[in-house]
């Protein structure tokens, strides 16, 4: 009895630590200083070719001839097999040059904007010069009865991938300058991205001014609400007609699923729905466009990349539309009346990636322990 | 049996200590609140306080349960992150007594924020530090 404690004890620590462990991965704009760079020189110590990012440690001797282990993060695997780049592609004890940005602070890590073979020269982990190319033209995909399909053809593969905007804000017709991390180039134009209620547009300043450095979903929480249809792993839908609903399975977010209700039921109320990060939805066509209303989402994730607030009370209405074969039009409207002065409307389109599945998406962590030192 | 209950009550609670570690995200006073006040790191008295923000107001309870206080207004000034908690309560006499605790949030970006800063209670008066759960 008392092994078996120790070892339910061993179990239970194991799975705080795991945890604790999880909340590692950073924006960029949290971990790099764009406005440095770095050169790195030296032989190859480890590789880790682990979700979400690739690393290589190198052995880099200084002028003074003290050696220093820096850690070099150079992309996604997903992303980098998919250029036929392999974790054998480099080896320990290769010499390689590095040129790219590094961390914030004192740690020695950077990121790749190049790696070089320092003997040969050869160029490693580049994209190929043609990447992916959408599918040829066509118009928009329907069922037999007329409707429009926002899934694949029946035997054809694909899903919707990489989005046209990298952060939700208001429609407004201006475009508002920021990073890929949804950070503001210009923090003033804070007033632009939402009508905000004084607390939300100061917790929204806060994230913004420390780095998005809190981002739930650098601790592999979901990306719930709008933020699902921005994630680089694409998403797709499978329209279940004879069963009245729509799943939306996500290829970000560790394969989260969604499903969107279309069988008549009422739009329930938040009051009824168990809080989620994806909310309680029901859908309905009106015309060519997919409407759907959700309730019912837990404030534990951000509503996009740059750090939108939310309560409880948030109701989303998104309408879907697929105006030809390539694209899908997303627009949400966003009533949240205690975090926004009133309801607001905000979108972009996504890009078809044919011929695809999703390709097998966890986050997990790969950092914060290497680093410690 | 008894091995089994053991088991699965250790699970969830390593489970439950997991989940407890997820974020609030929404309005930083929205939440629980536990810690303690008084006027010397020797004499505590614990604290627990929950809060809502319902889109005009937060508003909440000072100790729930029995001898619960109803908090009467809960001021926050988003420029600089105070806060002022006023509330009514009674004494053990029955006497009416105020209670006004003003202090500072820290951390708001972590799931375990803070307030800290000076409680006064009728003629009593010391520090706080409060932790959200």
């Amino acid at each position: 009895m008392k092994d078996s404690r120790l070892e339910i004890l061993a179990v239970g620590l194991g799975i705080l630590l795991t945890a604790s462990m999880v909340l590692a991965q950073r924006p960029f704009s949290a971990t790099y200083d764009s406005a440095r760079q770095v050169k790195l020189e030296g032989p190859v110590t480890r590789i880790d070719w682990v979700n979400p990012y690739a690393y290589l440690f190198i052995d880099v001797r200084d002028a003074a001839g003290t050696t220093a282990n820096w850690a070099v993060e150079f992309g996604n695997p997903l992303d980098l097999e998919r250029d036929g780049w392999k974790r054998n592609s480099l080896h320990v004890g290769d010499v390689v040059t590095v040129e790219g940005v590094p961390a914030r602070g004192e740690s020695r890590q950077a990121f790749a904007k190049s790696v070089v073979l320092t003997g040969t020269g050869k160029r490693l982990f580049v994209p190929p010069a043609v990447r992916r190319t959408s599918a040829p033209a066509a118009p928009t995909p329907r069922w037999p009865d007329g409707r429009v399909r926002l899934g694949a053809l029946p035997g054809k593969k694909g899903y919707w991938g990489a989005a046209s905007v990298k952060a939700l804000v208001e429609n407004t017709g201006v475009k508002i300058p920021m990073n890929d991390d949804g950070l503001l180039l210009n923090i003033s134009d804070a007033d632009r991205v939402a009508p905000f209620l004084p607390w939300a547009k100061a917790l929204y300043l806060h994230r913004q001014r420390t780095l998005l450095k809190d981002d739930p979903l650098s601790r592999c929480l979901p990306p719930g609400g709008p933020r699902q249809f921005h994630m680089p792993n694409g998403f797709r839908f499978i329209e279940q007609r004879e069963l009245g609903r729509l799943l939306v399975l996500l290829g970000g977010g560790d394969r989260n699923w969604r499903i969107i209700y279309a069988d008549g039921r009422p739009v329930g109320q938040a009051a009824e729905a168990v809080l989620s990060y994806y909310g309680t939805s029901v859908g309905r066509w009106d015309g060519d466009t997919l409407v759907v209303d959700s309730v019912g989402f837990n404030e534990r994730f951000w509503l996009t990349s740059g750090g939108l607030p939310h309560t409880e009370a948030l109701h989303l209405t998104e309408r879907f539309s697929r105006p030809d074969f390539n694209t899908l039009k997303y627009e949400v409207t966003v009533d949240d009346p205690r975090t926004y002065t009133r309801a607001w409307t905000g979108g972009w389109t996504i890009q078809w990636v044919p011929d695809k599945d999703i390709e097998e998406y966890f986050c997990e962590d790969n950092a914060e322990s290497t680093f410690i030192r | 049996m008894r091995r089994r209950v053991f088991r699965l009550s250790f699970f969830f609670l390593c489970l439950g200590a997991v989940v407890s570690g997820i974020a609030q995200e929404g309005h930083p006073l929205t939440g629980t609140w536990s810690g303690d006040w008084g006027p010397t790191a020797a004499q505590r008295t614990h604290v627990t306080i929950v809060m809502n923000w319902d889109g005009k107001n937060v508003t909440g309870t000072i100790n729930p349960g029995p001898d619960s206080v109803p908090i009467g207004s809960v001021f926050i000034d988003v420029t600089n992150w105070t806060v002022r908690i006023e509330a009514d309560a009674k004494d053990r006499s029955g006497n009416a007594i105020h209670i006004s605790a003003e202090g500072q949030l820290e951390d708001i970006g972590s799931y375990h924020r803070k307030i800290t800063g000076t409680w006064r209670q009728g003629t009593a008066k010391g520090d706080f530090r409060l932790t959200r759960d």
